[in-house]
């Protein structure tokens, strides 16, 4: 079980290890010269060719690319990230600032994806094929279907111009998160729903369901007791997946919810070219994609013995 | 008799607290709606940052709200007095003296005079990093003649030195109690209308500096809410969570949703003549725009009313002049030219293109230009390219839209490496010596800014400008554009307006001189 899972985080490793390196070859690549840019935050209108030229050989960014990547790795692992371009703040600050912003709306909108998904699918399988269930279907239909920059300007247009029940911006209030929440669980709650039906469908198709009707449960019964356990483990795979996507997300609903979050850090450090805090943002992302699955992953070694024994065959 | 009694103690009771609940009911709404009065609340499209006076970091149009300038720039470019009360020129141009308001002091109370200000000017004039100022790069010493009065020696004349006073940063005075032993500012504490108490990423929150030495604002904070996203910033207005949004520096409005805004009934939008052009600039280094008549024909193409309809939604004015008439010296009007396909095809004719099918050949080369633009570096330049494309593609013309984002423009622009591509003058307070100087002049490094156009001769016309004083600048000035519409150097598009939009919350709304200024101190709020 333990070298299972130090195989698993070796791996983990081994893959920041890799999409670090790509994410950093592939920015360095990009159009736009970086000591250009600091020239003219620290000179303004002064910013000269000698200037830029001095910042170049100050920050060693004419070293070649595999010394370069060396010594950014180095310094973010010792929670050095350089400084934005942008703003002139440590990224290690920024992130300090930000990060309670994203990890609040993640929270929140992973606890209702979780939960709704829940209880959609179940719904769903207990109507199985009824009204409710079309219903359920078709809600999920749209609610994958639809991007998060047009869910929250249709939200904010009814509960904040419209009612005015709702404030147009998070952050200032408990209720301010309800509209951001909502909208980053959207997706996550619809795809997460259908898994939960389709999989609650195939596995009451099984003899050990048909066993609990024999045995007089009611069909939620059934459905509680003996299937729900049993699709815990594609579940939790879909969710911890589903999970890591919505920081993308974030990025979207940050902006127009004016959260000053990771995600709009991200944006904006895209928008004004700011590379060093786009590696280091890619950084922490692929970080915290690798880290929720390999969580995910340890979860459900420990919760089916059947994965155990795979792996460990 | 009890009765009686029971009367008697009761009515006054009964009267004392019926005046006590009265009193209650009027009076405590009254005291906490004072207590309790929300900011005014404008958006700005980025943090605020450290506002430090010498780094090129934070957000412009911040600092003047806590910041006063010796010179405010006013309506139509008229100098006003602000912690000067007045000032003298010598004869020469090398000699400025001020006369310093005497009833003034930061916001921590450290007094203003003589001394706190020429601390300030030392702290950037001389300074290489600061020669782009002609001030600074001229300056010889600074002398305290009195308590209140004040003098900058010059090694030369500086004809736009005043004006290069009213500009935001590093221009404006600091408290010499908010730096460190190193100089450097720590805290942003000025003699301005707002103090500020709270500065993070999402927000700044002012209060209401009560000893201003100025006229006060009718309300005791603000708040500056960081909205990056222009659609949450006009819903955050209509649902009342903002109260005024605007200003290309402050958070942009654009003529769209300007338009759309115009219809509800709870918003006012305000649209004003701008202080800037948009201009289709020629690389001086294309050889296919080498022959002005080639420049001439695509002037001759190009129909302005249409780009004032479509792209900016009548939220512009049309113009073949380098600056609006709000700039001084902007020199006489020119004469709106009407669009000319037939003349355009003739000027290309001329230089020798042949027609061929839809496009024009020579030397076995089609007339085919680069247009260069980038979304980040001017917002709706994308569907300006595209209606300049297709206006060219009349005269047959042929143009590629070259759409990149703003660190490759920044790296393409100041080496011309592209036929064609949108520019915009600075604007007040920095016209018209700021776009003369830094866009024309070969010799001025403009870093990622670029020019507008160079030549050898253009050099000297605006170098001789920019030296001129007295009358002779307006003509010295006119005769830099002259040489732009003589030679077809440039073409000016249009002027945009300056949109602002505020709901009625707000009273007394008047815009700032210049759109790197807020709009606050005038301002009335009501619940």
């Amino acid at each position: 079980m333990f070298q299972l899972i130090a195989r698993r985080t070796l791996l983990a490793l081994a893959m920041i290890l890799a999409a670090s390196a790509l994410t950093f070859a592939l920015i360095s690549a990009a159009p736009g010269n970086v000591a250009a840019l600091i020239a003219e935050r620290t000179a303004g209108p002064a910013a000269s060719a000698e200037l830029v030229q001095s910042i170049a050989d100050d920050l060693g960014l004419n070293d070649p690319l595999p010394v370069r990547y060396g010594r950014w790795l180095l310094g973010s692992v010792n929670g050095n990230f350089g400084e934005s371009l942008r703003t002139g703040k440590p990224i290690a600050d920024e992130f300090a600032e930000r990060a309670p912003v994203t990890g609040l709306l993640l929270l929140a909108g992973g606890a209702i994806a979780f939960t709704l998904s829940l209880i959609i699918g179940l719904l769903g399988a207990i109507s199985n094929g009824g009204p409710l269930d079309k219903l359920l279907r078709a809600v999920s239909l749209v609610g994958a279907s639809a991007p998060n920059f047009f869910v929250a300007a249709l939200l904010v247009m009814l509960f904040s111009v419209t009612l005015g029940w709702l404030p147009a911006f998070a952050g200032s209030s408990a209720a301010s998160w309800i509209m951001p929440s909502l909208t980053i669980a959207l997706f996550p709650m619809s795809v997460l729903s259908r898994v939960v039906r389709v999989n609650l469908q195939e596995v009451m198709s099984r003899p050990f369901a048909t066993t609990g009707f024999a045995m007089g449960y009611t069909r939620f019964g059934v459905l509680a007791r003996e299937a729900l356990p049993n699709i815990a483990v594609p579940y939790l795979t879909t969710f911890g997946a589903q999970f890591t996507l919505m920081i993308i997300g974030s990025i979207v609903v940050e902006t127009v919810f004016a959260l000053k979050g990771i995600g709009a850090f991200f944006i904006e450090a895209i928008r004004f070219r700011d590379f060093i805090s786009m590696q280091a943002t890619l950084l922490s992302f692929i970080v915290f994609f690798v880290f929720v699955n390999l969580l995910v992953d340890i979860i459900c070694l420990l919760i089916d013995p059947r994965i155990r024994r795979q792996s460990n065959a | 008799m009890f009765n009686t009694f029971r009367s008697t103690i009761r009515r006054p009771l009964f009267v004392f607290f019926t005046v006590l609940l009265t009193a209650v009911v009027t009076i405590f709404p009254i005291v906490s709606s004072a207590q309790e009065q929300k900011p005014l609340r404008i958006a700005i499209k980025q943090e605020t940052g450290n506002l430090d006076l010498l780094q090129n970091v934070s957000a412009l149009s911040t600092y003047s709200l806590v910041f006063d300038p010796l010179i405010r720039y006013g309506e139509n470019g008229q100098l006003e007095p602000a912690l000067a009360t007045s000032w003298e020129v010598s004869e020469d141009g090398t000699k400025l003296s001020f006369n310093l308001r005497q009833d003034v002091a930061f916001s921590d109370g450290t007094p203003f005079n003589a001394n706190t200000a020429r601390w300030n000017l030392e702290r950037w004039m001389g300074k290489p990093e600061f020669a782009w100022i002609g001030i600074s790069d001229a300056m010889q010493s600074i002398e305290t003649t009195g308590m209140y009065e004040l003098t900058i020696n010059l090694s030369r004349p500086v004809p736009a030195a005043l004006y290069e006073l009213t500009i935001i940063r590093p221009v404006r005075f600091l408290s010499p109690n908010a730096v460190d032993a190193e100089g450097r500012q720590t805290a942003p504490v000025g003699t301005g209308p707002w103090v500020v108490t709270e500065n993070n990423n999402s927000r700044t929150l002012l209060t209401r500096n009560n000893n201003y030495w100025g006229s006060k604002p009718s309300f005791s904070s603000m708040e500056l809410k960081v909205v990056p996203d222009e659609l949450a910033r006009s819903n955050g207005l209509r649902s009342g969570d903002l109260d005024i949004i605007g200003g290309d520096w402050v958070s942009p409005l654009s003529p769209r949703r300007a338009r759309t805004m115009q219809r509800d009934p709870n918003v006012a939008v305000v649209a004003e003549p701008g202080t800037t052009s948009i201009l289709l600039t020629f690389s001086p280094k294309s050889p296919l725009l080498q022959d002005q008549r080639v420049r001439e024909a695509i002037d001759l193409s190009i129909e302005r009313n249409a780009i004032v309809a479509i792209i900016y939604e009548g939220f512009a004015t049309p113009t073949t002049n380098l600056f609006p008439t709000v700039i001084p010296f902007s020199g006489d009007r020119v004469v709106l030219p009407q669009r000319d396909v037939k003349s355009a095809r003739s000027k290309l004719e001329q230089a020798g293109w042949k027609r061929s099918g839809n496009q024009w050949l020579k030397d076995g080369k089609v007339l085919e230009l680069e247009l260069m633009v980038s979304e980040e570096a001017l917002p709706g330049s994308r569907r300006l390219a595209e209606m300049i494309q297709g206006q060219l593609s009349e005269t047959g013309i042929k143009v590629r839209v070259s759409s990149v984002d703003n660190a490759t423009i920044h790296d393409r622009r100041p080496v011309f490496q592209y036929d064609l591509t949108f520019m915009a003058t600075y604007g007040a307070p920095y016209d018209p010596h700021g776009t003369l100087a830094n866009l024309l002049l070969s010799g001025v490094d403009s870093g990622p800014d670029g020019k507008i156009y160079t030549n050898p001769e253009l050099d000297v016309v605006v170098q001789s400008a920019l030296n001129a004083q007295g009358d002779e600048r307006i003509i010295k000035m006119q005769a830099i554009y002259n040489w732009l519409n003589a030679n077809m150097a440039v073409s000016p598009l249009v002027s945009p307006k300056r949109l602002w939009a505020y709901n009625r919350r707000v009273g007394n709304f008047q815009l700032p001189a210049t759109d790197y200024q807020m709009p606050g101190t005038d301002v009335t709020l009501s619940e």
